[in-house]
């Protein structure tokens, strides 16, 4: 480990010969990093022998809130605004993936085993966040840019769901864009990280293809799933009554 | 039959520090079938009466009646359906125009009344080629895009148009044309914001913005 640390030295003459500033970024970040780990490796070497189902819930759980809040920070919207359907659209969605996922596809006799309930739902979870970032602000985003167009459709007789679909088309194809491309390239370009830790630990590469495959397609489909749900609740808690976008529950 | 309403009605708008006044006191009755130019100075907030008529603002005091009723949101659905905004600078979407046309009558509120020839028929009244149905929105002149919109908007049956300086952007012989058409049908009620001296004809009623709205609650000047 120490060896590993050392390598930091490179970023580090960089930062200096360079003048980047980023010698203390660096090492806090290296510094976080590491105790963060640390920290989560004691606590799941605690969770996964006591393997309950509770705490193992209540982990994913906690994941998912804050994930969702992590969304809503990152989309610039006031947190109290979504929070609370956001929170239970993502704990159905990743809750009902993560048990089709251990159920059916790796058949497991108890489906919120810890060693696959956490890992499998921080993946899913963590890879359905930037879209669903990008997602909700490309939706505000749209909205506000071109209020006019948006209020001519409702004045030609749109209900405010067909008003908003194109902005919604645009916006699910754009949120969806980069986990499609990623799809196509994973294996040429980049060795995923979970097939890498799989292989390293000593499984056959065809085994950890077939995980990495099932979870690419978990990832895909949750994503897909919680975009869309994030989208139709923005549609829904983001209008008023009149169909105007609340522009208060933007932060600035 | 009076349509809508408006009773001492004040506009203010928060510009993210404070609330800005906009107008108040605003006295307007429409009779259905009635033909309205509403004329004054630019900035004083008469596109802001038709934002009033359909919804889109709230005014911060005053009442606004539609056929007789207090107009509330569930009201200004059903005012959307019959009323329609056509600007000067009217956005309707992107892409090709035919595809808008189709998304358009692919609405509830516009099932079934899609209709080919009355298409071929105004494209001719308003000087427009077929080919135009091809061309992406976005691309086509400001001329164009009032002309399309006027068209769709007309195509949507609806009975009351609220036109925003539709003819500012078009040569003499097609305002003519256009004022023509929206005078023509009696069952029509149109209210009409320009500064074009087609629109001041006989049977037409205009309306000088700055005497329909006063100050008496703030005592500020409109500006």
């Amino acid at each position: 480990m120490v060896l590993c640390f050392i390598l930091l030295l490179i970023p580090i003459a960089v930062s200096y010969y360079f003048k980047l500033q980023l010698i203390g970024p660096t090492l806090e970040s290296a510094f976080r990093m590491a105790i963060q780990l640390a920290l989560v490796g004691i606590f799941l070497t605690f969770v996964f022998d006591l393997n309950s189902t509770i705490i193992n819930i209540v982990w994913v759980m906690v994941m998912v809130i804050v994930a969702s809040h992590n969304v809503l920070k990152n989309a610039e919207l006031k947190i109290q605004s979504l929070i609370a359907p956001l929170i239970t659209s993502f704990a159905l969605t990743n809750m009902g993936m993560l048990l089709y996922f251990n159920s059916f596809i790796i058949d497991l006799a108890n489906v919120f085993d810890a060693r696959y309930f956490i890992p499998i739902g921080g993946m899913v979870l963590g890879n359905s966040l930037r879209a669903n970032i990008v997602g909700i602000n490309d939706f505000c985003d749209q909205i506000q840019r071109n209020e006019n167009r948006y209020l001519s459709k409702l004045s030609l007789g749109a209900e405010k769901h067909e008003a908003l679909m194109p902005y919604m088309r645009k916006s699910l194809r754009n949120a969806l864009k980069p986990t499609i491309a990623n799809m196509a390239t994973i294996g040429i370009v980049f060795l995923p990280g979970m097939m890498t830790g799989q292989i390293l630990g000593g499984s056959s590469p065809l085994t950890a293809i077939e995980y990495q495959i099932a979870i690419m397609v978990a990832i895909y489909v949750t994503t897909v799933i919680n975009v869309l749900m994030a989208l139709i609740i923005l549609m829904y808690r983001g209008f008023d009554e009149y169909g105007m976008f609340r522009k208060n529950m933007l932060k600035s | 039959m009076e349509i809508i309403r408006m009773e001492d009605v004040s506009v203010s708008v928060n510009d993210g520090l404070q609330d800005k006044l906009i107008f108040s006191g605003l006295d307007l009755s429409v009779s259905k079938g009635e033909k309205i130019l509403i004329k004054g100075r630019s900035g004083i907030g008469k596109t802001t009466v038709f934002r009033l008529i359909l919804g889109f603002t709230r005014p911060s005091s005053g009442r606004i009646y539609f056929q007789g009723k207090p107009a509330d949101s569930e009201l200004f659905w059903e005012i959307r359906k019959r009323a329609t905004h056509i600007s000067q600078d009217s956005d309707i979407g992107e892409g090709p125009v035919m595809t808008l046309f189709e998304e358009v009558f692919s609405y509830s509120a516009n099932h079934g009344k899609f209709d080919h020839d009355a298409l071929d028929t105004l494209l001719a009244e308003f000087s427009l080629e077929r080919e135009v149905l091809n061309k992406k929105f976005e691309n086509l002149s400001g001329g164009e895009k009032q002309r399309i919109s006027i068209i769709i908007s007309l195509m949507t049956k609806k009975d009351i148009f609220l036109l925003d300086e539709i003819t500012s952007d078009l040569d003499a012989a097609l305002k003519t044309n256009v004022v023509d058409y929206f005078m023509a049908n009696p069952e029509w009620t149109v209210l009409a914001i320009s500064h074009d001296p087609e629109w001041e004809r006989e049977g037409v009623r205009i309306i000088d913005f700055e005497k329909i709205i006063s100050n008496r609650k703030s005592g500020k000047k409109v500006d």
